[in-house]
C-alpha cells in the first residue's frame, strides 16, 4: 500500500504534508468548500424568503405557486407603521380617493381599499424593546462586572456553590418563575411597567453576565492590579483605573449578548406585557392583518426585528462561542 | 538502518525560506543532531525528512532511493514528538501495539514485541496505565517503546525532551544515548539545547537563519567554530569574541592592549585581511589564564562562583567584557586589576567582514 | 519615615467589604427574583387557587401532584417533549458534527460562511415561528415547493396535519440550532493537537481509525456539554412551538383529544394563563418539570466530569 503522491505542479509555499498536496487532497478540499457553500444556502433561504415575502406585494404573497420573481414593492413597511380600516362603502372609497390632499402612502393604501386611521403599535413595541432590552442589559452588566471581579479576584466562602446557584437559575423554564412574579408584580403594582420587565430581564440576564464576564476577568492577569497597589492605590481605584479598562472587550461582548437576549425574549414578555408596555417578539407572530394574515407585514416586521440581531451576530463572531456556553469554553 | 541523503532541499513559507537549499547526508547508523535557535529551519528540516512537511524543492533520498513525495508511514521511520503524541484514551500497551496493529501484525507477536520493548525501556509494570496518569518522563518512555517497536529504519526526534523537567531530561539523554548504541539506528534528533547536542551526537548540524551554519563533530563545532553564530551559540558562556587591529603580528585591542598573534597564525591573517586590518579574536573561557606578566590588560567587574571554578567577567574597558576561567583558590574583588594570557593552541580568528574563521591551514 | 507619597488619599475600603459591595446585588436580586418566587410557587402547588379568582389559596395537599402525574394529557405532553427532545437533539448533533467536519480544515471563505451558518442560531424564536408558518404554507409557502410538491391539494400540510406538525417544529429547531452544536464541536475539533494525526500518519492508521480513535474520543467532552444544553433547552421549548403551531393542531387519541405539539412548556403556558388560570395546578406542573431539568442537568454534568477524569 505504498502511496507516492505525485511532486506538485508547482512549488509547495505553505505548511502542509506530503500527502495532502497533489491533486485528491485539492480535490477534496474544492468538494468539502461546494459542500459547504450550499449548505450556507440552504440554511439562510428562510432568511431570503422572509426578505423576498416582505417585498412582495399583497397578492405576490399568496400567488400559487409562490413567486420567485416579482415587483418588489415597500407596500408591507407602509402596513406595519399604520393602523387601517376597510372603505365602508365604494362611495366613501372614491370620495377618499378623489381628495387631492391624499400623501403617496396614503395613495398606496387606498389602492388596497383601505384607509390609514393612525401609527400603527409596531414602531411603540420595538421602542419598547429598545428601551427594557437597553436599560436591563445596563443593569445586568454592571452588576456582572462587579460579582465577578469579586468572584475572580478574591476567596470567597462557598464560592463554588455560589457560582452553581447563580448558573442553575439560568437552567429555570421561565415559564416555572413567571406564575409567582405575575402574582408578585400583580400585588406590586409592577405588572404591565417597564421597571417590571427590566428588573426580570436584569436578573435573567445577571447569571450570564456574571459567567461569561468572570471568564474574560480571570484572563486579565493579577499582576497589573497588585501592582497598582503596591503603588498605593485602593483596590476600587485599582479596579476601576487597571481591571476594567483591560475588560473592555470582555464588557462589549457581554453587553452584546445580554442585549440580544433580552431583545429576542418572548416568554416572559408575553405573560407580563399588554399593550403599553408590549415588545415586538409577542406582537409579530400575532400581527393581524385588514381581512386577512398580512403575512408580507410578519415579514416586514420580522425583517426589522431580525436586522439588529444580524449584525451583532457578525460583530461578535469571534465570541460567539464563549458567549452560548456561558464562558465555559473559550477558543479550541 | 537507513542513509538519509537531502540534496538541495528548501522551504519556503510564501515568499520567506524556512529552510534555505540544503545538502546534507546522514550515514548510516549515525546519531546528528540539528541545532539552532527556535525558527532557525531545524523542525521544519525534519519535518520534510518525515514527510510531515512537504519540501518546496529538492530532493530527499533513503538509500539512495528517492522518498520526497513518499507518504510518512511508507517511509519507514519513527518520529518521537516533543509533546509525545501518545493517545490519552488508550493504555500505555495499547499506545505501544498501535503501529504493529496497524501494520497488520499477529497478536502473538505484537504481545511479544510490546513486552521486549517494554523491558528494554524497563516500563514493564506501566503498561496498563493511561497516559495521563504518568509521570512526563514515563510518557516519553512510552511514546519512544512507540517508536522503537517497529524497528523503524531511521529515527527521527523533535525535541523530545524539551516537555521534561531538568532532572529526567538528564537521565533520558543517557537513556536515548544507550538506546542508539544499542540499536545502532540512524537517528536525527532536533534541539535547542547546545549542552543536550553536545553531549548526544556523533555530529551536529548548527542552522541559523533557515541556513546550516556548520556541520561537524561536536568537538569540531566547539572547538573550530565556522563563523562567528557558531562561536557564541555553542558553549556557555559562548567564545569571547574581541574585535581588534591587526598589524605587524600584533592585534590592538581595546584598552592599550597588545596581543602577539602565534607566528602560525599570521600567514592565514595575511591571507584573508591583508597585512593590517581589522580582526576579531576568539577564546573559549578556559582557553585564558590569569598571569601577571599576561599581555591584556583588564579590571575585574564581576566573578561568579561555580561549584568547581570561577568565571570571571573582565572589563577590557567600558564596551569589552570578556568571560575568564579561574580556579576557585584565588578571590577577585570587583575592580581590581587583571591581567591574563591565551594558549595559543586555543586561539581563533574570524574576519569582521565575512564572519568567517580564519582557518591556519589555508582559506577558500 | 512619616509620609509616603500616596498618588491620593481616599477612604480605603476593606476587601471584605468590597466584596460585599460587589456581590449582595448580584445575589439579592437573584433571591428576589428567582428563589423567592419558586418558594412562593411551591406552597402555591400545594393549594387550590387561580389568580383570576378572589379566593384566597386553599390547602389541598398532594391533590395538584396527583392530578399531574395520573392524568393521561399531562402524560401526553411529557410524551411529546421527551420525544421532541430525543429527535432533535440527535438530529442536531448529526447535523451539526458534520458540518463542523466539513469546516474543519480551512479554505478561503470558510470563515465568513461559519458566520452566515451561524445566523439562524442568533435569532428571536418567537419570530423564526412566524416566518417559517409562511414557509410551510402547502399553497404558497416554499418549502413543499421546494420538496417538489407543485400541487397545494396534494402538497402535506406541515403544521395542520397532526401527524408532520411535531416534524414542522423538528425541522425548525434543527434550522435553528445544528449551527450551536457546529460552534461547539469545531471547538472541540480545533483543540485537537495536530502531533496526534502526525502519529498517526506515521504509524499508517487509517481515516476511519483516526476519525474513532483520535477525534471523535477528543471532541466527546464538548459534544456531550452540547446535548446537555440542547436537551434543557428541549425541555424548556417554548417560544418556537408558540409562533409555529401554538400547540395544535388536534389529534383524537382514543377519546380524548391531544394537541400533537403542546410540550410541557406550552402547557404550563395555558394552564397558568388566562381563561384557564389554574394557578395551583400550574405551579404543581412547573415544579415537576424543573424536578426532570435539574434531574438531566445533574446527569450530564456527573458523565461530563468522568469523562474528564478518565
Amino acid at each position: 500500500m505504498s502511496t507516492r503522491t505525485a511532486a506538485p505542479t508547482s512549488p509547495v509555499t505553505i505548511s502542509t504534508r506530503v500527502d495532502k498536496v497533489g491533486r485528491r487532497p485539492k480535490v477534496m478540499r474544492g468538494i468539502r468548500a461546494f459542500a459547504v457553500i450550499v449548505i450556507t444556502i440552504i440554511a439562510l433561504l428562510p432568511v431570503v424568503w422572509m426578505i423576498m415575502t416582505s417585498l412582495k406585494s399583497p397578492s405576490d404573497v399568496v400567488a400559487v405557486p409562490p413567486k420567485i420573481i416579482f415587483k418588489p414593492s415597500i407596500e408591507s413597511f407602509i402596513f406595519l407603521v399604520t393602523e387601517r380600516v376597510q372603505f365602508a362603502s365604494p362611495q366613501e372609497a372614491a370620495e377618499y380617493k378623489a381628495r387631492d390632499d391624499l400623501k403617496w402612502y396614503e395613495e398606496k393604501v387606498a389602492q388596497r381599499g383601505q384607509k390609514i386611521t393612525r401609527v400603527g403599535d409596531f414602531p411603540k413595541q420595538l421602542r419598547n424593546s429598545f428601551i427594557i432590552a437597553g436599560t436591563s442589559t445596563i443593569f445586568s452588566v454592571l452588576f456582572g462586572v462587579l460579582s465577578a471581579y469579586a468572584f475572580s479576584r478574591f476567596k470567597i466562602p462557598g464560592e463554588g456553590d455560589l457560582l452553581f446557584f447563580i448558573l442553575s437559575t439560568r437552567m429555570l423554564p421561565p415559564v416555572a418563575v413567571t406564575i409567582p412574579i405575575f402574582l408578585m408584580y400583580r400585588e406590586l403594582g409592577l405588572d404591565n411597567t417597564y421597571f417590571g420587565l427590566i428588573l426580570l430581564y436584569t436578573t435573567f440576564n445577571l447569571s450570564f453576565s456574571v459567567w461569561l464576564l468572570k471568564g474574560f476577568i480571570d484572563e486579565i492577569p493579577k499582576e497589573y492590579e497588585e501592582a497598582a497597589l503596591v503603588d498605593g492605590y485602593t483596590r476600587l481605584q485599582a479596579f476601576r483605573k487597571v481591571v476594567l479598562p483591560q475588560a473592555v472587550t470582555g464588557i462589549a461582548a457581554t453587553t452584546v449578548f445580554c442585549f440580544i437576549f433580552a431583545w429576542n425574549e418572548y416568554a416572559f414578555a408575553a405573560m407580563l406585557t399588554s399593550d403599553a408596555t408590549r415588545t415586538a417578539p409577542p406582537s409579530i407572530p400575532s400581527i393581524q392583518g385588514v381581512g386577512r394574515i398580512e403575512w408580507e407585514t410578519i415579514a416586514a416586521a420580522s425583517l426589522v426585528f431580525l436586522i439588529p440581531v444580524v449584525i451583532v451576530t457578525f460583530a461578535l463572531r469571534k465570541h460567539l462561542l464563549r458567549g452560548v456556553t456561558f464562558g465555559a469554553i473559550r477558543k479550541g | 538502518m537507513a542513509t538519509i541523503e537531502l540534496v538541495n532541499v528548501e522551504k519556503k513559507f510564501g515568499a520567506s525560506f524556512a529552510v534555505k537549499p540544503m545538502n546534507m547526508t546522514i550515514y548510516n547508523g549515525e546519531f546528528v543532531v540539528l541545532l539552532g535557535p527556535s525558527g532557525c529551519g531545524k523542525t521544519t528540516t525534519l519535518r520534510m525528512i518525515s514527510g510531515l512537511e512537504a519540501v518546496t524543492d529538492g530532493q530527499i533520498l533513503f538509500d539512495g532511493k528517492e522518498v520526497t513525495w513518499l507518504h510518512p508511514s511508507d517511509r519507514d521511520i519513527a518520529f518521537v514528538f516533543q509533546f509525545f503524541a501518545l493517545y490519552s484514551h488508550m493504555t500505555a500497551r495499547e499506545n505501544i501495539a498501535f503501529p504493529l496493529q496497524a501494520q497488520g501484525e499477529s497478536k502473538e507477536n505484537i504481545r511479544k514485541r510490546v513486552e521486549e520493548v517494554a523491558k528494554m525501556l524497563r516500563i514493564e509494570h506501566l503498561l496498563s496505565a493511561r497516559p495521563g496518569g504518568l509521570s512526563g518522563g514515563d510518557q516519553q518512555r512510552v511514546a519512544l517503546a512507540r517508536a522503537l517497536v517497529r524497528r523503524p529504519a531511521a529515527f527521527l526526534m523533535d525535541e523530545p525532551l524539551g516537555a521534561l523537567d531538568a532532572e529526567f531530561r538528564e537521565s533520558m539523554r543517557a537513556e536515548i544515548k544507550r538506546l542508539h548504541i544499542e540499536q545502532n539506528a540512524t537517528t536525527v534528533y532536533v534541539t535547542h539545547d547546545q549542552i543536550e547536542a553536545m553531549a548526544m551526537g556523533d555530529r551536529v548540524v548548527v542552522m541559523s537563519a533557515a541556513v546550516v551554519q556548520q556541520n561537524g563533530t561536536p568537538a569540531e563545532v566547539y572547538h573550530d567554530p565556522a563563523n562567528l553564530f557558531v562561536a557564541k551559540f555553542i558553549g556557555s558562556p559562548g567564545m569571547n569574541l574581541i574585535r581588534g587591529h591587526y598589524a605587524d603580528g600584533k592585534v590592538a585591542l581595546p584598552g592599550d592592549s597588545y596581543y602577539a598573534v602565534p607566528t602560525d597564525w599570521q600567514a592565514a591573517i595575511h591571507e584573508v585581511i591583508g597585512r593590517a586590518g581589522d580582526v576579531i579574536l576568539g577564546f573559549r573561557p578556559e582557553a585564558a589564564h590569569i598571569s601577571e606578566n599576561g599581555p591584556i590588560a583588564t579590571t575585574v567587574y564581576t566573578s561568579d562562583l561555580h561549584g568547581s571554578y570561577t568565571m570571571l567577567h573582565l572589563e577590557l574597558n567600558r564596551d569589552t567584557i570578556v568571560d575568564v576561567r579561574a580556579g576557585r583558590g584565588t578571590s577577585y574583588p570587583i575592580g581590581t586589576p587583571a591581567r591574563f594570557d591565551l594558549d595559543p593552541a586555543m586561539v581563533r580568528f574570524f574576519d569582521p567582514k565575512t564572519e568567517a574563521a580564519i582557518h591556519k591551514g589555508g582559506n577558500q | 519615615m512619616s509620609s509616603y507619597n500616596q498618588p491620593a488619599r481616599r477612604r480605603h475600603i476593606g476587601d471584605k467589604r468590597l466584596i460585599q459591595m460587589f456581590v449582595i446585588p448580584t445575589v439579592l436580586l437573584l433571591i428576589l427574583m428567582n428563589v423567592f418566587p419558586l418558594i412562593y410557587s411551591l406552597y402555591l402547588s400545594f393549594t387550590e387557587y387561580s389568580a383570576i379568582n378572589p379566593t384566597a389559596p386553599k390547602w389541598v395537599g398532594l391533590d395538584n401532584y396527583r392530578q399531574v402525574l395520573s392524568d393521561n394529557l399531562y402524560w401526553h405532553n411529557f410524551a411529546v417533549t421527551g420525544r421532541y427532545a430525543l429527535i432533535s437533539v440527535s438530529l442536531q448533533m448529526i447535523v451539526g458534527f458534520s458540518l463542523a467536519m466539513l469546516l474543519k480544515e480551512k479554505f478561503k471563505g470558510s470563515g465568513i460562511l461559519t458566520t452566515l451558518i451561524l445566523i439562524p442560531m442568533m435569532l428571536s424564536p418567537a419570530v423564526v415561528g412566524a416566518f417559517w408558518k409562511n414557509i410551510f404554507n402547502p399553497s404558497f409557502g416554499i418549502f413543499d415547493q421546494m420538496l417538489g410538491y407543485s400541487d397545494p391539494n396534494t402538497a402535506p400540510e406541515w403544521l395542520g396535519n397532526p401527524n408532520l406538525a411535531l416534524w414542522a417544529v423538528v425541522i425548525v429547531d434543527v434550522w435553528m440550532w445544528s449551527p450551536f452544536v457546529m460552534l461547539l464541536s469545531l471547538a472541540g475539533l480545533s483543540a485537537i493537537p495536530d502531533y496526534l494525526y502526525e502519529a498517526a500518519a506515521i504509524d499508517r492508521a487509517s481515516a476511519w481509525f483516526q476519525f474513532r480513535r483520535i477525534t471523535l474520543p477528543q471532541v466527546m467532552p464538548l459534544l456531550l456539554i452540547a446535548v446537555l444544553f440542547r436537551t434543557i433547552e428541549a425541555f424548556k421549548q417554548f417560544d418556537l412551538v408558540m409562533g409555529l403551531t401554538g400547540g395544535g393542531p388536534a389529534l383524537l387519541e382514543g377519546r380524548q383529544a391531544v394537541n400533537v405539539t403542546e410540550t410541557v412548556s406550552v402547557r404550563l403556558f395555558r394552564l397558568a394563563m388566562p381563561p384557564q388560570a389554574q394557578t395551583g395546578l400550574s405551579s404543581a406542573m412547573a415544579y415537576v418539570v424543573l424536578v426532570i431539568i435539574i434531574a438531566i442537568s445533574n446527569l450530564y454534568i456527573r458523565s461530563l466530569n468522568k469523562i474528564r477524569e478518565g
